[in-house]
């Protein structure tokens, strides 16, 4: 009922402000709804602060940089990360050797939100009135969720943990819990088996969603922390096959590196 | 070979400028969103010795996590150096604009700027690359990049 009262404001708002206008002079479009009313996230999307197609030839448009032509539509923020004094010890003794330690080096997929907001990987949503998939080009792994269903009693600890979502008014909400032990959820940021990650995914508009995490890990952090991005919704953009391990040559390198930490490791500046 | 630290003149100012470009990018992109890649560049690259070379490329393996171009490089003495560039997977330079075999391929003579290994072997991370036509595109991300922050925060 909520839902078809927005999708009715949402309709009368689009008619009502046809030239409402993006950051970029792109028409802000409403956001597409499932037959039940439904915000529908179904599309493909990458992390960016940019509207509309990327133009590759502004070299501001290019993924790792910022903003050059277009203008940021919303500003990307993470949280201090209150790590537990023993465990900013070790993660700072990870950054200090400038993460050769990285999981990633080996092709081990990683928990979200890291493999989710990405600057140069896209994600694809495959959304069903019960089941909402997340498939991603980084690592070429997906994740299947039940919508309002608990976890199953058969789980296993996973690299991207076990997940179910539900909706809070227009936001899909994705817990995500029995992880295995060990993964990154930024550079040096590790995590143990205790690792939560409560997602909220909101489709503002066709273009945009927005997207926060909040990580819990009570034998790592103090405290649960956030990041807060935006996904913008990649048109004409495909997830495609990215194989990490096809000539994966880092992780013999770095064997060789680890060898000759002298060669690489640096201390922090105070 | 040219060297962006050694070479004298116009070269090494605009060298300097695209270096001082690059970190005021990576500055600002630090609050962005993150432009996660296979793996740290700090471990195996110098972000401060960049490199720019021009080559004939002998070898591209399109392969992920990176694509490789192969390149024979003549040094100051006129020996001929085989490089080794690293740069994106083939999925992220189809989105930014290469075609595989079309915009660069087996044979052709390009500009590549780089960041050198630290083992100061003839391998580097590649930035861009300039094609013959004066064209510049990207190749890989910017120095930093998978690295994180020096201070765990």
């Amino acid at each position: 009922m909520i839902g078809r009262r927005i999708a009715i404001v949402s309709a009368f708002v689009a008619v009502l402000v046809p030239a409402a206008l993006g950051a970029q002079g792109a028409a802000i479009q409403p956001t597409p709804r499932t037959a039940d009313g439904k915000p529908d996230l179904t599309g493909v999307y990458q992390a960016s602060t940019r509207r509309g197609p990327w133009d590759f030839e502004a070299p501001g448009d290019q993924p790792g940089q910022p903003a050059g032509r277009s203008t940021p539509v919303n500003a990307s923020t993470r949280d201090a990360i209150p790590y537990q004094d023993w465990a900013r010890d070790k993660a700072q003794e990870y950054l200090n050797r400038r993460s050769v330690d990285d999981p990633t080096t080996f092709c081990i997929p990683q928990p979200t939100p890291r493999i989710t907001p990405v600057g140069l990987f896209p994600i694809q949503f495959v959304q069903t009135k019960d089941t909402i998939v997340i498939l991603y080009e980084y690592f070429n792994v997906f994740r299947s969720i039940p919508i309002g269903r608990p976890l199953p009693d058969d789980i296993e600890p996973a690299f991207l943990g076990n997940s179910v979502a539900r909706w809070d008014g227009d936001t899909m909400v994705i817990e995500a819990s029995h992880f295995k032990e060990g993964g990154w959820v930024t550079n040096g940021a590790f995590t143990s088996d205790a690792l939560r990650v409560t997602e909220r995914f909101t489709r503002v508009d066709r273009d945009q969603i927005n997207y926060e995490a909040v990580i819990e890990d009570p034998k790592v952090f103090t405290k649960p922390w956030t990041v807060r991005t935006t996904l913008m919704l990649r048109e004409g953009a495909r997830v495609r096959e990215y194989v990490c391990n096809e000539n994966n040559l880092d992780a013999e390198r770095y064997r060789e590196f680890l060898a000759r930490p002298s060669l690489f490791t640096r201390t922090p500046p105070r | 070979m040219r060297d962006g630290l050694e070479a004298a003149g116009w070269r090494q100012v605009s060298t300097w400028l695209r270096t001082v470009a690059l970190v005021m990018a990576l500055t600002l992109s630090a609050a962005a969103a993150p432009a996660e890649a296979h793996h740290s560049f700090g471990v195996a690259f110098d972000a401060e010795k960049t490199v720019t070379l021009t080559g004939t490329i002998t070898k591209i393996e399109w392969t992920s996590p990176h694509t490789h171009v192969h390149a024979d490089v003549k040094d100051a003495t006129g020996r001929v150096v085989s490089w080794k560039f690293e740069g994106y997977p083939p999925t992220v330079l189809s989105r930014t604009g290469w075609k595989r075999d079309v915009t660069i391929k087996v044979g052709d003579t390009i500009t590549m700027f780089g960041y050198r290994a630290r083992d100061g072997s003839a391998f580097a991370h590649l930035r861009e690359v300039t094609l013959a036509d004066g064209k510049r595109l990207f190749f890989g991300p910017p120095p930093g990049t998978g690295e994180g922050g020096a201070v765990a925060k």
